[in-house]
């Protein structure tokens, strides 16, 4: 099928536990981080581990590949500008707050 | 031209009511009394004048009148779908007769009042008032609809709660119209649910259409005739202060005196007779209705008349008068005799007004004294309120050929004819005892000994001339109505005038009247209530005396403590049999303490249901808010929670076999 890239595994479980596996650092991270980089670090990898399993699925399924090369595209053009946006609050409220742990804001309550 | 002069007559006084209530303070202020006075007295002697030139053609039934009476319709005032309520007027000759009554009277008591209220600083509130309640009786007299009858009843009713309170700061006035108002509101609600019943069986707010609907032969109504004729009675009742709701007339006696003339003796309280002889083909149709009509309104004659004959105020002895004479008019109407009972509210305005005014003068003479037991004496003193007064206690007495005693004997002799023997009985009973508390009235006040206080004595004075001209006036009816409205027996002038209007139900309920005769049983029944009204007379000269002769106060006394029964009869009516007590206990001890439960089961079983609700609301937003932390990362967990739950019920569902 890849006839080219021999040395790549040919099943789509160890793609998909591979991203399950990042997708839970990820997760695991954002939740248990405090500090507002971190968590940002952590969404990034959340992210990837859901393009991996895109790409993934492209790879195994002739009708999707396409598809799936356009999605993975968009989602990394979403991340970029999450992580932008995101910086920017960070910094924002870091500028404020003069702490980068997340915990403190807690603003929302009122 | 009617159409145009009967709107005018309710429009004037409500015009001269809201100059006065607007302008008449600073007018005062500016230039005196008679810048105050000089539109409301005005405008009540045109209304005279316009009622006189419609009541004239209305009674000898000319067109446009004719037997039925006149139309006039103004504007529609409730269109709402198919039920609609017109403003308009309805003129025949019963309201013709209680024209004379209402703009007479009404424009003597507003000349009356210039000399009554001129030591008095809010003489411009008064006539404002004055003018408002001319209004409000015009209104109720002229209505062709159920409803604007029940708004000049209810504009009477505020306007003689204005007029009682007058003197608002004193505590016994503010109360005694507010007693006045609310014993009037039970009766109210009464006569509120009698025009929705009418409503809800004819369909129609006119008085004579729905008066004509159900009495057709053959007509089935919704309610039964003898609840709507009861429901509507009731009103009557209140209105007019008939057992069990009369406790408010007495203490209304707190106004100045005129009003008492006006509202409380000659206009006001006739607004139930006239309420009930305007309906009378419903009464006709509804003969256990009558009885009722009949036996409350005679209790209440001998009821009042007994607490009559002991109170010492000279202004409650003509309230309980009043309250007799009033019984007697529903009595009269009780039994079928309509015309009679016209006749007697004609008469019995004219000669209660008259002796209402005549003791204003009298309190006006002694420096505001009420109370008998400190007059006497003073028919020398104040001639006109005299003579004037003696005329209108013979009126009242049924002396021969002065009004009462033609108006008294029709009612009477009726009763007796239509075989209401009972009603006859009690009747003639209170005509007799009548007779002896009037004249207890004018031997107390005129005659005897003085007992005058002495720093007044000297300032006893006649009362001006605004004063003792309408005692002047009036009394020329009270002597002479009988004579130009009674004669000739059986067919006399008043029946001709009403006949239309009564004779359909008098028809129904007697049949072709018979023929008079004076000398058979009309003659009989004449001579034996000329010879009771002649008894209480002679009794009450030799008691309480006449002109030179004096009376004696000691016998009173020992007749009064005989024995245990005469000790008990006195007690009992000085008391006014204990009404005010049993109302005292019924329903501010047992009604408080039953409102109090009432208070108590909706503040806490009702209040709290409702408070409960929002309670436990409340406080589950409150507990649910703890988890609101404000913290990304909790949330953050919860998403995840949420998602791992969704996403493994998702596998387990899609996991099962099908």
């Amino acid at each position: 099928m890849f006839s080219g890239l021999d040395n790549i595994s040919q099943s789509l479980e160890a793609y998909l536990v591979l991203s399950g596996i990042l997708f839970a650092i990820g997760s695991f991270g954002f939740l248990a981080r405090r500090n507002a980089i971190s968590m940002l670090m952590s969404i990034e990898l959340m992210l990837n581990a859901v393009n991996l399993a895109i790409i993934a699925f492209g790879a195994f399924s002739l009708s999707l590949n396409v598809d799936a090369s356009v999605i993975a595209l968009i989602v990394i053009a979403a991340a970029a500008a999450e992580a932008t946006i995101g910086l920017a609050i960070v910094i924002a409220i870091y500028r404020n707050k003069k702490t980068p742990l997340v915990d403190e804001y807690d603003a929302m309550r009122q | 031209m009617y159409e145009t002069l009967i709107p005018l007559i309710p429009l004037l006084p409500i015009l001269g009511f809201a100059f006065t209530a607007l302008f008449g303070r600073r007018l005062q202020a500016t230039f005196g009394r008679w810048a105050a006075e000089i539109v409301p007295v005005g405008v009540v002697v045109a209304v005279w004048i316009i009622a006189m030139a419609v009541v004239v053609p209305a009674l000898n039934h000319a067109e446009p009148f004719g037997e039925k009476g006149l139309d006039v319709l103004l504007w529609t005032w409730i269109p709402a779908g198919s039920f609609t309520v017109d403003i308009g007027f309805h003129v025949d000759a019963l309201t013709a007769a209680l024209l004379i009554v209402v703009t007479t009277i009404g424009m003597l008591v507003h000349v009356y009042s210039i000399g009554y209220m001129s030591h008095d600083a809010g003489t411009w509130r008064f006539f404002a008032y004055l003018n408002l309640f001319m209004f409000s009786m015009l209104i109720l007299t002229l209505a062709n609809s159920w409803v604007l009858v029940f708004a000049g009843w209810e504009l009477v009713g505020l306007s003689s709660y204005s007029l009682i309170g007058f003197w608002y700061p004193k505590r016994s006035a503010a109360l005694a119209a507010k007693k006045a108002f609310i014993v009037n509101r039970v009766g109210d609600v009464g006569f509120a649910l009698g025009i929705m019943a009418i409503f809800v069986n004819t369909g129609t707010m006119n008085i004579q259409e729905s008066l004509a609907k159900m009495t057709e032969s053959g007509a089935v109504m919704a309610i039964p005739l003898v609840i709507v004729a009861l429901l509507v009675f009731c009103g009557a009742m209140g209105k007019s202060a008939q057992f069990p709701l009369h406790v408010w007339l007495p203490d209304a006696m707190e106004g100045p005196t005129p009003v008492s003339a006006l509202i409380h003796a000659a206009t006001m309280v006739n607004a139930g007779v006239y309420l009930v002889a305007r309906a009378n083909p419903l009464f006709a149709h509804a003969q256990e209705a009558m009885v009722v009509v009949a036996a409350i309104g005679i209790f209440t004659a001998i009821l009042a008349a007994s607490i009559a004959m002991t109170q010492t105020d000279i202004k409650r002895v003509l309230a309980y008068s009043t309250l007799s004479q009033l019984g007697y008019m529903f009595a009269a109407l009780g039994i079928g005799a309509f015309v009679a009972a016209i006749f007697h509210l004609m008469a019995h305005g004219f000669f209660k007004g008259l002796l209402f005014l005549g003791s204003g003068s009298v309190i006006h003479a002694v420096d505001g004294e009420q109370d008998m037991n400190r007059m006497g004496r003073l028919w020398r003193k104040i001639p006109i309120t005299h003579w004037t007064m003696l005329i209108g206690t013979l009126a009242i007495s049924g002396i021969p050929f002065f009004a009462g005693f033609f108006s008294k004997d029709e009612i009477l002799g009726e009763a007796f004819k239509f075989g209401n023997y009972w009603v006859w009985g009690i009747g003639i009973v209170v005509a007799g005892m009548t007779a002896f508390y009037m004249w207890r009235l004018m031997g107390k006040t005129f005659y005897g000994e003085s007992h005058v206080d002495p720093s007044v004595e000297p300032r006893v004075h006649e009362s001006p001339w605004s004063m003792t001209l309408p005692l002047i006036l009036l009394a020329i009816p009270s002597a002479l109505l009988g004579i130009a409205l009674g004669l000739p027996f059986g067919a006399s002038t008043i029946t001709g005038w009403l006949e239309p209007v009564f004779a359909e139900s008098e028809l129904y309920l007697h049949g072709e009247p018979e023929a008079f005769a004076l000398f058979g049983i009309d003659g009989y029944l004449i001579l034996s209530s000329v010879f009771v009204a002649a008894v209480g007379l002679v009794v009450g000269i030799w008691l309480f005396g006449a002109f030179r002769r004096h009376g004696k106060p000691a016998k009173v006394q020992q007749l009064t403590a005989a024995n245990s029964a005469t000790r008990f009869l006195y007690r009992a009516s000085l008391n006014k049999w204990w009404f005010d007590e049993i109302n005292d206990l019924l329903f501010i001890r047992i009604g408080g303490r039953v409102a109090a439960a009432m208070w108590w089961f909706d503040r806490t079983i009702v209040d709290g249901t409702v408070n409960a609700v929002g309670g436990i609301t409340r406080d589950a937003g409150g507990g649910l808010r703890r988890i609101q932390t404000g913290r990304v990362q909790n949330y953050a967990l919860g998403i995840a929670v949420g998602l791992l739950v969704m996403a493994g019920s998702f596998l387990v569902i899609v996991s099962q076999p099908r």
